[in-house]
């Protein structure tokens, strides 16, 4: 543990000063997330009407839950839309960082451009989206019917909606996955591969051996960090579609806001606040160990 | 930095090189049109909002206000309105008055626009917080129910009473009755008439009185082809059009057009369009609830066959409406690629702008009707002499209401009076851009109201154009049965409920029943959220039945 | 892994690169085109190239930037993010020397460092309605303050474990070379420590500025007027008769520039501000 080593010099001098380092942070998250959350509690036991507390109700809001088929419906938007997305670019994105990484020109404009994605805004993204695949004469459809293809009804059809979602959070997260692989990978020690190759491996053999065990860590803390985002979807599909058609893009946040801000609804809304959080947190329960683990490594 | 910036710069024009280069091939016949037609008109490609807004403004009604006269020197009015800018639906009149207020009373006139979809819960958010940051909002008049119910908007009859004559005068009685009495709510008046919404039939004149589809159609369907009175005849007419050539590009065109997005107002499709299936002479009321229990009566067999009637004209629009708000749908007709189309007055105006392929073409009638609607009342299906057809008040009506919070209620009141002054009302009508939609005598041709076919040729009307869509209005805002507008507490929600349902139902992921069934659903749960019994109290009372 | 590459590989490789860059850069320059198209041309098939398909024109632009609501926006989003990027990387900032620095307990440090990691997993649809509730009760609603409170909040997690990560890799020598200059903690944290993080300090509060300024949920729910921000500006380009491409184009253009410009700036330390440091970029 050599950071603590290093440390134990001063920590008797700053026993109080420590506390005055981390102490505005920590009381600050804690006032911003823990007080909304207990208000949540409190309001999760009332309905309400004209948006003001009508009547304690108890459980009935949580009771909701259950038989809420519209919610289960958000749920299982949600789900799919994380699973496909954060899949993809996974794939995609891992893929395209072993296929370059290797010494080449342009490697820090590709850089550069890759980044972009990553820092546009979503919900501008969700009303550009409106314009691309426009199904009469949108770019998408246009370029489509030159390769001989029919329209695509994007918008109007649920299943295609659901694409065109998915669509544009591969195209702003993609690059991420690439971009951090890429840099993982280069980090790996080059003299394993040459001793790999010494001993005759084939590139699959030290891409099973090598690549993917040292790589392990830094691909499941990028699927932590895609799938905790990807749970909070909420711009995309309310800026594209509405949650239409129908229901079919309707994620779980959408719903939740629609229940909350549009209808007033306080007490269900934060219940359902509450199963969010409870399933989130429940997966990344079950990959924490592992983000532990890297942060761990880092320090000591 | 600079090391990075610059070969961004240049992938930024490499790109725009390659594109430049790939286009040509990705656009089949796109590059004949490299030097598009000047405006537009020509080329057939055009859109609703894109029609120019033309010169026609009204007139200046309120004289500049000097010393003491100025009574509300250094207030600030508040206005939100539905998102649409300058020269926009509804918001376009505010910015055109805006100087003309100002200098008439000295005070402020601030424009907050905000998303249709949002423009309700922001409005109930200010007001269920007492923030008091909007004076008046051009409300959907669906939404008077939780506005009056919530206790926060003004009662306007002391204004509209004034004989000071502190304020711009309008007249009430001008209004036609269907729209008139959305204006008021439990005998008091709450809005001040602005725009009139009602959905009527568009029809293409040019191609119904061409020889060659009369014959071609009489042939097919073994009557004449005239306007259709009936949805089963409106059904006809569309399968007959669906598919053929409508404006002469070469290429195929739709039978009708909608706009069906979730969020899009979709639902007011489904209410003026079932509105004959469900109210006829012995039902004339009811189409929401049951009075006695408040259980959804919106699975009634007879709105079942009305969605049903609904789902299956969809067959004969483009796929792309189910994406549709209002300006796609009209965009299509106005470009003539369709034969049909139902909504709102906006569109009849809009097609007499420039840009439209479809001035004096355009012939507007009251939505069809049934042959039998079902009586829910008496669980049964009931024939009609002749044809049952119902008018409607469907859409927004968008009009002023007054925030109990407002710190200026008068000068508001003076801003919603002074637009709804017959001056200014008369030119709103005339003109399509500003999306104020007629429904008073005074926009209505002699005998029926008390304008004439010069007014509407000034603005640039076709004859024949304005006279059947003024009529249409008159007839469908004076018909004997109107349809019943909700107007109870959670409307919003209810609306929107069905409105999902019937996205649901227009792009197959739901049987008509079964959506009607989940609107059902949908709708018991509101109202159990909400309190049963007041909201029964308020729905009964909203009806006139009275305890 | 780093094998010599063959001529075809190298084609292949500069295919797929140069694939990749259209595929990201298009929506870009689709954006570009719709707020330089007349309102015909954006629903026309075939325009793709501006002067050789259709005829450009500023129009949008002048009209868009010429309303007041606008402008404003564009400055309420500037204090949003200047003000909840540099109150998160301030307070994270002493969080991040403390953790580096000190020791908390047995596992204190790592348990802290989780914790504040575990903030990005809240999804903020739960606590707006509380943020709401209570903003409504404090009169803060509208108000951009209440914004930079927020996005300072949500954004905090990077500065804390970013810079935690880099003072870990300076040596302490230096630190306790001041303190024998008698130097106190503090000092030695702000004339020794701070100087030598610079860039990163400055990349990551990009980072914070970029994530407030994008922010949508919260814009959307606690503004009503006056604070309202350009994300929330962009959702009304969705007019009651539908959406205008071209007003979308110049919004989406006026949105997303500040952030992707500042990006770049940022671009060396962006992954390992993204990866909430773990991995070096």
């Amino acid at each position: 543990m050599a950071a603590t080593d290093s440390t134990k010099p001063q920590a008797r001098r700053s026993d109080q000063t420590k506390f005055w380092f981390l102490g505005p942070a920590v009381v600050w998250i804690l006032v911003f997330t823990i007080f909304p959350l207990l208000y949540a509690l409190y309001t999760s036991f009332f309905s309400f009407r004209f948006g003001k507390i009508n009547q304690f109700v108890g459980l009935a809001n949580f009771g909701r839950l259950f038989t809420d088929a519209n919610l289960h419906n958000g749920l299982r938007v949600t789900l799919t839309f994380v699973i496909i997305t954060v899949t993809i670019q996974m794939l995609l994105g891992f893929g395209l960082a072993l296929l370059l990484n290797r010494e080449m020109r342009g490697k820090n404009i590709l850089r550069a451009i890759m980044i972009l994605p990553l820092f546009a805004t979503p919900v501008a993204m969700g009303y550009l989206g409106i314009t691309l695949f426009y199904e009469i004469n949108g770019p998408i459809n246009e370029l489509i019917r030159a390769f001989g293809g029919s329209d695509i009804p994007w918008l109007s059809n649920p299943f295609w909606a659901q694409v065109a979602i998915i669509l544009i959070d591969i195209w702003q997260w993609t690059p991420f996955v690439f971009l951090v692989s890429l840099a993982a990978l280069q980090g790996l020690p080059a003299d394993l591969f040459e001793a790999a190759e010494v001993d005759g491996a084939s590139g699959w053999q030290s891409f099973r051996r090598i690549t993917l065990p040292l790589m392990a860590p830094v691909l499941w803390l990028i699927l932590l960090l895609r799938l905790v985002e990807a749970f909070k979807v909420f711009d995309i599909p309310t800026s594209l579609t509405l949650g239409g058609p129908g229901r079919a893009t309707e994620v779980y946040s959408l719903f939740t806001y629609r229940t909350a801000l549009r209808f007033f609804d306080h007490g269900y809304a934060a219940a359902q606040g509450f199963l969010l959080l409870l399933i989130v947190s429940l997966i990344v329960g079950l990959l924490f160990g592992r983000i532990r683990s890297i942060y761990q490594e880092e320090r000591n | 930095m600079r090391k990075i910036l610059f070969p961004i710069l240049s992938i930024l024009v490499v790109a725009s090189l390659v594109l430049t280069a790939c286009a040509p091939a990705a656009a089949p016949g796109g590059g004949e049109a490299a030097q598009p037609a000047t405006e537009g008109e020509a080329s057939g490609e055009t859109y609703a909002s894109v029609v120019e807004a033309g010169e026609l403004v009204p007139p200046i009604v309120a004289q500049p206000c000097e010393g003491d006269a100025c009574f509300c020197k250094d207030k600030t009015v508040t206005v939100i309105v539905n998102t649409a800018g300058e020269k926009g639906p509804i918001s376009g009149p505010f910015y055109e008055v805006r100087d003309e207020f100002q200098a008439a009373t000295g005070a402020t006139l601030e424009i907050v626009e905000v998303p249709f979809a949002e423009h309700f819960p922001k409005l109930m958010t200010d007001m269920t917080t007492g923030t008091g940051q909007y004076d008046t909002s051009i409300a959907g008049a669906w939404w008077l129910g939780d506005l009056v119910g919530g206790d926060y908007i003004l009662p306007l009859d002391d204004y509209y009473n004034d004989t000071t004559g502190k304020f711009p005068k309008w007249d009430i009685e001008d209004v036609q009755q269907g729209p008139r009495d959305l204006l008021t709510y439990d005998g008091k008046l709450y809005m001040v008439a602005n725009d009139h919404d009602g959905q009527v039939m568009y029809y293409r004149r040019d191609l119904l009185e061409d020889p060659a589809h009369q014959a071609a159609f009489k042939e097919k369907y073994g009557y004449d082809l005239k306007v259709p009175d009936t949805w089963q005849e409106f059904r006809d007419v569309a399968e007959y059009f669906d598919g053929k050539d409508l404006n002469g590009d070469g290429t195929p065109d739709d039978g009708l057009t909608m706009h069906l997005k979730v969020g899009g107002q979709g639902m007011f499709h489904f209410m003026s369009f079932a509105a004959p299936f469900v109210i006829g002479p012995d039902n004339p009321k009811l189409f929401w609830f049951d009075p006695e229990t408040m259980t959804p009566l919106m699975d009634s067999p007879g709105h079942q066959r009305a969605m049903e009637t609904l789902i299956d004209l969809v067959q004969f629009g483009p796929e792309a409406m189910m994406g549709w708000s209002l300006g796609e749908s009209w965009d299509h007709f106005l470009r003539g690629q369709a034969a049909l189309t139902f909504t709102w007055g906006d569109l009849g105006a809009l097609a007499q702008q420039e840009g439209s392929a479809v001035k004096g073409k355009t012939g507007a009638a009251p939505m069809p009707g049934t042959t039998e609607y079902y009586d829910v009342v008496a669980g049964e299906w009931k024939q009609v002499d002749g044809v049952n057809k119902v008018g409607n008040t469907t859409g927004g009506s968008w009009a002023g209401v007054i925030s109990k919070f407002s710190d200026a209620p008068e000068c508001t009141y003076f801003l919603l009076a002074l637009m709804a002054t017959p001056e200014k009302s008369e030119v709103y009508a005339y003109r399509g851009w500003d999306g104020v939609d007629p429904g008073r005598f005074s926009h209505y041709l002699e005998p029926n109201g008390t304008n004439t076919i010069d007014g509407y040729l000034a603005a640039g009307w076709d004859a024949a154009d304005a006279e059947s869509y003024t009529n249409a209005y008159f007839e469908n805002f004076g018909a004997k049965m109107q349809f019943p507008y909700l107007r109870i507490p959670g409307t919003f929600e209810y609306w929107t409920a069905l409105d999902i349902h019937l996205s649901e139902a227009a792009t197959a992921q739901k049987t008509p029943a079964e959506a009607l069934q989940a609107t059902v659903e949908d709708f018991e749960a509101i109202t159990d959220r909400l309190g049963r019994d007041v909201q029964r109290e308020i729905y009964v009372k909203s009806l006139g039945l009275g305890e | 892994m780093r094998r010599k590459t063959s001529p075809i590989q190298s084609i292949l490789i500069g295919g797929i690169m140069f694939v990749a860059l259209l595929w990201v850069l298009f929506p870009f320059y689709w954006a570009f085109l719709n707020s330089i198209k007349k309102p015909a041309d954006t629903f026309r098939a075939g325009a793709w190239i501006p002067f050789l398909q259709f005829q450009p024109t500023l129009e949008h632009w002048i009209s868009e930037l010429s309303i007041i609501e606008i402008r404003q926006a564009l400055i309420n989003s500037t204090i949003i993010s200047l003000g909840a990027a540099t109150l998160s990387v301030l307070l994270g900032t002493l969080a991040a020397y403390a953790l580096a620095r000190f020791r908390f307990g047995k596992s204190g440090n790592s348990n802290f460092t989780t914790w504040f990691i575990s903030q990005r997993i809240l999804p903020p649809v739960v606590v707006v309605i509380p943020f709401f509730l209570i903003m409504r009760q404090l009169q803060l609603l509208d108000n951009v303050f209440s914004l930079v409170l927020l996005n300072a909040t949500f954004t905090l997690p990077f500065p804390v474990i970013i810079l935690s990560q880099m003072i870990r890799e300076l040596p302490p020598e230096l630190e306790e070379a001041a303190y024998v200059d008698g130097a106190s903690v503090f000092q030695g944290f702000t004339r020794v420590v701070l100087p030598l993080i610079l860039p990163g300090l400055v990349a990551t509060w990009i980072i914070c500025m970029a994530f407030s300024w994008n922010e949508f949920l919260f814009a959307l729910s606690l503004t009503t007027k006056s604070a309202i921000p350009m994300p929330v500006i962009i959702a009304g380009a969705e007019h009651t008769r539908g959406v205008q491409f071209w007003f979308v184009g110049v919004r989406v253009m006026l949105t997303m520039l500040p952030p992707i410009v500042f990006a770049l700036l940022a671009q060396r330390y962006i992954i390992r501000g993204l990866t909430l440091g773990a991995v070096k970029g």
